[in-house]
């Protein structure tokens, strides 16, 4: 049996003294509940609390458990916790907003060669900021705009985004019409809200249906492409088609701010680099 | 919908359009029942200082300080620039004090606004406030002054190239008036605290009249479409700040008090998402504290 989850509803029915009020609390039915508390209760060999007509309550033995229970759960937590936050000293917790997609290998390849070590993440904008905020992160460079009040948060670098189409079009075909374009792939819109509906606003203000497939993954976007049923924005000119005021992607470079920063890490240099990989 | 279900309806609809919101609800009746969510700190108040400034005029009235029906001469060359009102008027014009407090909440008039700053003043407008148990509110300066810093700070120039300077999407523009520290600032809970003032008292009956004739209805209004709930509400406006703050009346019930304040990441003018969202969580908030007479 899973002791630390049964522990949990031990824990959560002493303090609520409902099954039903604990599994609400647990986000749970009550069923997996009091199977639960029973199975413990044989696993240990004690009954842990009394159902009658005034509701539960603690055995004695239960009681006398529940505190080593307790401590039991603090300190798995605790060590969660730790095992989240231990890093090599000196070593570098980077996140990068996934949008940068193609750009994220050249950009750690510059990093390495100013003398960067650091272990990359790379995922939304909303869950890089909360990253920096929790000590998660010591850097990330998120889209522009978002939240990021309680950080320091960097200039805004514009990069110019291309239209790409993924079939076997020739380079030299004429696009259509921005109204004849097909929806355009993204990330889903809850990793940027904020930017998201910017990037949908100015789609519609080129004459853009401003339909778009949300697609959790660079190879997801590129297959809706591939399909013929979208088309992405890239960061390179190389694959995509230049439009005339395509909104260009937009970035900052956020981390904690001076007094929350880890000792170890020179953060002004790091920050330093980071801008120049990414201009 | 308990109060922490609220709270959650509340966090869940500002993180979906990426904006930051404090908010403070309360019953209007008898027992004291409130909904909070970082209610007590402290934010850049935007327009919002025109509804005490309307409630210290409208004591200032009763007490025979002021006359209501006194006329003001408002010179096309000397008011102050806004885009409603008599701020947007080319003449001349005159109207009495009690029509500029009108045009100064039901429209947001800034030339309005000016006009009712100057008659009441700025050290009675702060005497009012620490009167009134709004400690946390101070009023520094009108909008025009507000407008004046902006100007300052975003590279000088015309008035009216500011509010464009502050929706540049390539820049994150700051300005002191986002600060609360160094603009006029105010909490959600005390606004609040204000509209229980307005309602409190039989001689505030025209500012609580102004407060239903506002114009705009796209913010805590989008929450309450219904056409027999009373929506009387005053919006504040600068760049990435959206307020607004209101009494709902539902037929036959206490009438409940809401003030919702936020920054968006976004820096645009137009933003009907982020207007809509601030209608979603003055519902949640008012929602819990319904009760019939």
């Amino acid at each position: 049996m899973d002791l630390l989850r049964h522990l949990r509803f031990f824990d959560a029915v002493a303090e609520h003294r409902h099954f039903g009020h604990a599994a609400a609390a647990l986000g749970m039915t009550q069923p997996p509940v009091s199977q639960g508390v029973q199975r413990l209760e044989q696993e240990l060999g004690q009954r842990l609390f009394f159902r009658d007509a005034r509701g539960v309550r603690l055995t004695e033995a239960g009681g006398a458990l529940l505190p080593v229970a307790r401590r039991l759960l603090r300190d798995a937590e605790q060590l969660m916790t730790l095992a989240h936050r231990w890093r090599p000293s000196g070593q570098v917790r980077l996140g990068l907003a996934d949008d940068l997609e193609d750009k994220i290998p050249a950009l750690l390849t510059r990093l390495a060669e100013r003398d960067v070590d650091c272990v990359p993440t790379v995922s939304g904008t909303v869950e890089l900021v909360e990253g920096v905020r929790e000590d998660e992160l010591d850097i990330a460079v998120v889209r522009h705009p978002a939240v990021v009040d309680g950080l320091a948060a960097g200039p805004v670098h514009t990069l110019a985004t291309y239209l790409a189409w993924d079939d076997d079009r020739p380079r030299d075909a004429e696009l259509p019409p921005m109204r004849e374009v097909p929806p355009v792939v993204v990330p889903p819109r809850r990793h940027h809200p904020a930017a998201h509906d910017q990037l949908i606003d100015a789609l519609r203000r080129l004459g853009h249906s401003g339909a778009v497939i949300e697609a959790g993954t660079l190879i997801e976007r590129q297959a809706w492409a591939s399909a013929g049923h979208g088309v992405r924005l890239v960061l390179d000119d190389e694959s995509g088609r230049p439009i005339p005021d395509l909104p260009p992607l937009r970035v900052r470079v956020v981390t904690p701010l001076p007094p929350d920063r880890r000792a170890d890490v020179d953060h002004e240099t790091l920050i330093r680099r980071l801008e120049a990989a990414l201009s | 919908m308990t109060g922490a279900t609220a709270a959650a309806t509340i966090d869940r609809a500002a993180a979906d359009v990426g904006i930051q919101a404090w908010v403070h609800a309360r019953r209007l009746g008898p027992d004291l029942d409130e909904v909070t969510r970082g209610g007590d700190e402290l934010v850049p108040m935007a327009s919002l200082y025109k509804l005490p400034l309307a409630a210290c005029w409208s004591d200032l009235v009763a007490d025979g300080a002021l006359d209501a029906t006194e006329r003001l001469r408002v010179t096309a060359t000397q008011r102050a620039p806004g885009p409603t009102g008599l701020a947007a008027l080319l003449d001349d014009v005159e109207v009495s004090q009690r029509d500029a407090v009108r045009l100064m909440l039901s429209l947001s008039d800034n030339a309005a606004a000016e006009q009712v700053l100057d008659l009441v003043g700025l050290d009675r407008l702060s005497a009012w406030l620490t009167t009134h148990g709004l400690n946390r509110t101070i009023v520094r300066r009108g909008s025009r002054d507000s407008w004046s810093v902006v100007v300052e700070e975003t590279g000088g120039g015309d008035v009216g190239e500011a509010p464009r300077r502050l929706a540049n999407t390539d820049v994150d523009v700051q300005t002191s008036e986002y600060n609360a520290l160094l603009a006029s600032a105010t909490t959600a809970a005390d606004m609040v605290t204000v509209l229980g003032r307005l309602w409190e008292a039989e001689h505030h009956a025209m500012v609580r009249d102004s407060l239903r004739l506002q114009a705009w209805r796209h913010r805590i209004g989008s929450g309450f479409p219904h056409d027999d709930v009373g929506v009387y509400g005053k919006t504040g406006t600068l760049g990435r700040l959206r307020h607004e703050a209101a009494v709902i009346e539902f037929p036959h019930e206490h009438p409940v008090a809401v003030a919702v304040l936020t920054k968006s990441a976004r820096p645009e003018t137009h933003q009907p998402r982020v207007d809509a969202a601030i209608g979603a969580i003055a519902r949640a908030a008012v929602t819990v504290l319904r009760r019939p007479l």
